[in-house]
């Protein structure tokens, strides 16, 4: 990257980290509206909701994904382009795997009943945990566009630097579930 | 009235009427005039341009229409009040509680954010020699997304669905079993389009002036208002987040069957806190660029450098960071207990402080200075003694005791009413008259300002301070009539008259710009002799400023390079400016907003998947359209 290159990529990259700084404020207020209504007095009680397996399941996909984001971003860097393919390639997957684990959850809760109004716990555990999953949906639809734009040949170095703004995005969401596993999973499985 | 559609009939009432027939007028007149004038081209460039004057002009614009539109509102709720058990029109009732929540919901996020926004985007870029804000594109997706949003807030008027819930949203009355109707929705998703827009905004704003100053402008040279736009915008990527995670659960209550805010489980105390965590904080929000507008003002008009520089930043960091401390302030009735009371009291109080220092280094930088009283400089002198008069309301207020007298009555409509008007509403007019030289090249005329500033200050008073004394004799606030025998309907027309003569002197603007560009004498770049950066660039702005960059070398530079008789150094070593580019992406993005929200509110579900796969289309469109292609790996071969 030349100089100019730089200074445009700090701005983005420090705008980007702003825009990170207000998905905190969201999920922190996500966060204490869980904590303020959960347990419920009313309807099922957490601990008998959430499933042990399901949540260590998605979590290894997830968090691993991280992971083999890292990896890839290395392999560009060191210019493996076929490595690089393969590192997103497994980051998407894996969070399609994620999802479908997601997917699968509330729709088994539905199922035995615990929709989103039976209950304030259950109501807060969705608009937190879906916000979420919403997240990593609309990540793996950019890593579609990343792609795309990698077969595009787009000047190498714009393309290192969507891939950098990418991975703070997706590590800052799997930051926010490693909290989702300890704020409304963990303190219910133990 | 009734009226029968498509075999489908419907209620209209007589005000929706009369707005449809006034809108279609004036939407017609305004048509005609733009394809006599050959002006489409002109809206096109408008529609798609990202820079940042023309942004400001387009947030100014909408940000006086609507201001009319609430302004309407205000004069129709003080008609009805002008006289005991008065029946004005159709403004009784539900319509009463129609009009007083799109009047504060509008003054609020339309009106006073869009123009301060607009003043922002237009001068802090000139103030402190950047080329444009960081980020163009996105800068005109949050206009659009504010344009997208209030239009989505103002087309509830023509359905007859305008929401009546009050500024506030307060549950349960917002959840769906009190307000079924798509009413609340429009509040909703209103609110929330327009706020992440405003959220882009001020994101924009922060990485501009922390990246992009001229040369040498360190933070400690930046002018004023640039620092309490700085300060404003952190305030409102907090503020107005929260505000967007409250409505996103309202939504989630009113569509979804959650039960947050009402029910047996959910509790609407939770709403006040979360509404007020944002609510107390955009008070700030307004008047801390109004206190940046008066700062400039008052120096420039003083020939002198602002009092107490270190000290007035300061203040506003200590309001900034105070200003989330004291949001339970407006819940003292509700119950929190003595001792969170009593914290939140004292915090209010603590606020004083700040803002005392701020009126005292006003005051010192006019002391002995080259005093000149043209319109801004009225506006700004104005503020001070009226404004004093609502902190010191706001004091009487924070004591939580005494607060349970004053709670919901027309004294609490009296503060906010000092303190909003007397910073926010006249610090946008002193910027207006202060800056419209810079943005058309034209100054007002100073007749008609003067006529526009003593009428407006004479109506503010004598509207808003006989309602300190009607709300200590009892007078509720939010409600449609009193009676005879309660003793208020003196001091109530005086409240009319006011608001009578503030809505005259309005007319008074438009005179004078209609006026101004009638008469077309351009005057210089410079017609102030100003302070700061921004005077040095030509007027009106060109789309390319700072060709060459000045180098600035303390504060006020602009100033003291004219008073040695030298033009400013200049440097051609600058960082690479912001790319501009021209789309209408922004503007297509935000309207797919308008629709998703629309598909929601009527549960015309197709509509929003609809809407929100254009979206994400739009996205991708823009993620491979990327303006930054054509400017990287210009220098070296790309090596893939």
């Amino acid at each position: 990257m030349n100089r100019e290159e730089m200074a445009l990529f700090k701005d983005k990259k420090m705008g980007f980290f702003i825009y990170l700084g207000v998905e905190v404020v969201m999920f922190a207020v996500l966060f204490a509206t869980y904590l303020i209504f959960t347990p419920a007095t009313q309807g099922p009680h957490p601990s008998e909701v959430f499933e042990a397996k399901i949540v260590i399941l998605s979590s290894f996909f997830l968090l691993s994904s991280s992971g083999t984001l890292w990896l890839g971003e290395r392999a560009l860097k060191k210019k493996k382009q076929a490595f690089f393919l393969i590192g997103l390639g497994i980051t998407k997957l894996f969070a399609i795997i994620f999802l479908g684990f997601e997917v699968y959850e509330f729709a088994s809760f539905v199922k035995e009943g615990y929709g989103m109004s039976a209950s304030v716990f259950m109501s807060s555990y969705y608009a937190l945990v879906g916000l979420h999953a919403a997240h990593v949906a609309f990540g793996v639809g950019w890593m579609g566009v990343l792609f795309v734009q990698y077969f595009r040949r787009i000047p190498l170095t714009l393309f290192t630097e969507k891939l950098s703004i990418f991975a703070y995005y997706w590590h800052f969401v799997d930051i926010v579930w490693v909290f989702i596993i300890g704020i409304v999973y963990l303190p219910y499985l133990l | 009235m009734e009226i029968t559609l498509f075999g489908n009939t419907f209620m209209m009432p007589s005000d929706v009427l009369a707005a449809w027939v006034f809108s279609l007028i004036l939407g017609g007149i305004v048509g005609f005039l733009i394809l006599k004038k050959r002006r489409l081209g002109l809206l096109w460039e408008y529609m798609i341009t990202t820079n940042h004057r023309k942004i400001g002009i387009l947030y100014m614009l909408f940000g006086i229409i609507y201001f009319f539109r609430a302004g309407l509102d205000a004069l129709f709720i003080r008609t009805q009040l002008a006289f005991p058990n008065n029946d004005f029109w159709v403004f009784q009732g539900e319509k009463y509680n129609e009009v007083f929540t799109t009047h504060g919901t509008m003054m609020i996020f339309f009106v006073a954010m869009p123009l301060l926004l607009g003043l922002m985007n237009t001068v802090v870029p000139l103030q402190i020699g950047a080329r444009d804000l960081a980020f163009p594109f996105l800068n005109a997706l949050g206009f659009w997304l504010f344009f997208s949003g209030s239009l989505f807030f103002n087309i509830s008027f023509f359905l007859n669905m305008t929401p009546e819930i009050g500024w506030t949203g307060y549950a349960p009355l917002s959840t769906e079993q009190f307000t079924p109707g798509a009413g609340t929705d429009f509040y909703v998703f209103g609110l929330q389009i327009s706020g992440l827009g405003t959220i882009f905004t001020a994101l924009n704003l922060i990485v501009t002036i922390v990246r992009h100053r001229a040369p040498g402008m360190k933070m400690t040279r930046m002018p004023l208002f640039t620092w309490t736009s700085l300060v404003t915008s952190f305030l409102i990527l907090i503020a107005f987040t929260v505000l967007a995670i409250a409505l996103y659960l309202l939504m989630f209550d009113r569509m979804f069957g959650a039960g947050f805010f009402s029910g047996t489980e959910g509790n609407p105390i939770y709403w006040q806190h979360l509404f007020w965590i944002f609510g107390h904080p955009e008070v700030y929000i307004l008047a801390l660029p109004a206190f940046g507008i008066f700062s400039d003002v008052i120096s420039t008009f003083s020939k002198k450098r602002i009092f107490g520089y270190p000290i007035m930043v300061l203040s506003v960091m200590l309001i900034g960071f105070l200003g989330f401390m004291v949001w339970a302030h407006h819940m003292f009735t509700v119950g929190l207990g003595p001792m969170a009371n009593t914290f939140f009291a004292i915090t209010t109080m603590l606020i004083a402080v700040p803002t005392g220092i701020k009126v005292f280094n006003w005051l010192f930088t006019m002391r002995l200075g080259v005093i000149r009283f043209t319109t801004p400089m009225l506006f700004a002198l104005g503020f001070i003694p009226s404004f004093v008069m609502g902190g010191v309301t706001g004091v009487m207020l924070s004591v939580s005791a005494a607060n349970f007298q004053f709670h919901d009555t027309h004294f609490v409509v009296a503060h906010f009413h000092y303190v909003i008007i007397a910073s926010t509403i006249l610090g946008i007019f002193a910027g207006l008259y202060y800056w419209y030289p810079k943005i058309t090249g034209y100054v007002l005329d100073d007749k008609l300002g003067k006529w526009h500033f003593w009428t407006f200050l004479i109506g503010f008073h004598l509207t808003f301070f006989p309602m300190h004394i009607t709300g200590l004799e009892g007078m509720p606030r939010r409600v449609y009539t009193y009676a005879e025998s309660d003793g208020v309907t003196g001091l109530n027309f005086t409240s009319t008259i006011g608001a009578f003569l503030m809505g005259i002197s309005m007319l008074f603007v438009i005179w004078n710009v209609y006026k101004t560009y009638k008469e077309g004498r351009k005057v210089g770049d410079d017609p102030w002799d100003g302070r700061t950066l921004e005077w040095s660039v030509a007027s009106p702005v060109p789309d390319h400023t700072f060709d060459p960059m000045p180098v600035v070398k303390e504060i006020d530079a602009f100033w003291f390079a004219k008073a040695a008789g030298e033009k400013m150094p200049v440097t051609d070593k600058v960082r690479a400016s912001p790319i501009e580019v021209k789309s209408i992406l922004p503007f297509l993005m935000s309207m797919t907003f308008f629709f998703l929200s629309w598909g929601l509110t009527f549960a015309w579900y197709w509509m929003s998947i609809l809407s929100a796969l254009l979206l994400f289309g739009l996205l991708v469109i823009r993620a491979l359209r990327d303006e930054r292609e054509g400017f990287y790996g210009r220098r070296e071969k790309d090596e893939s």
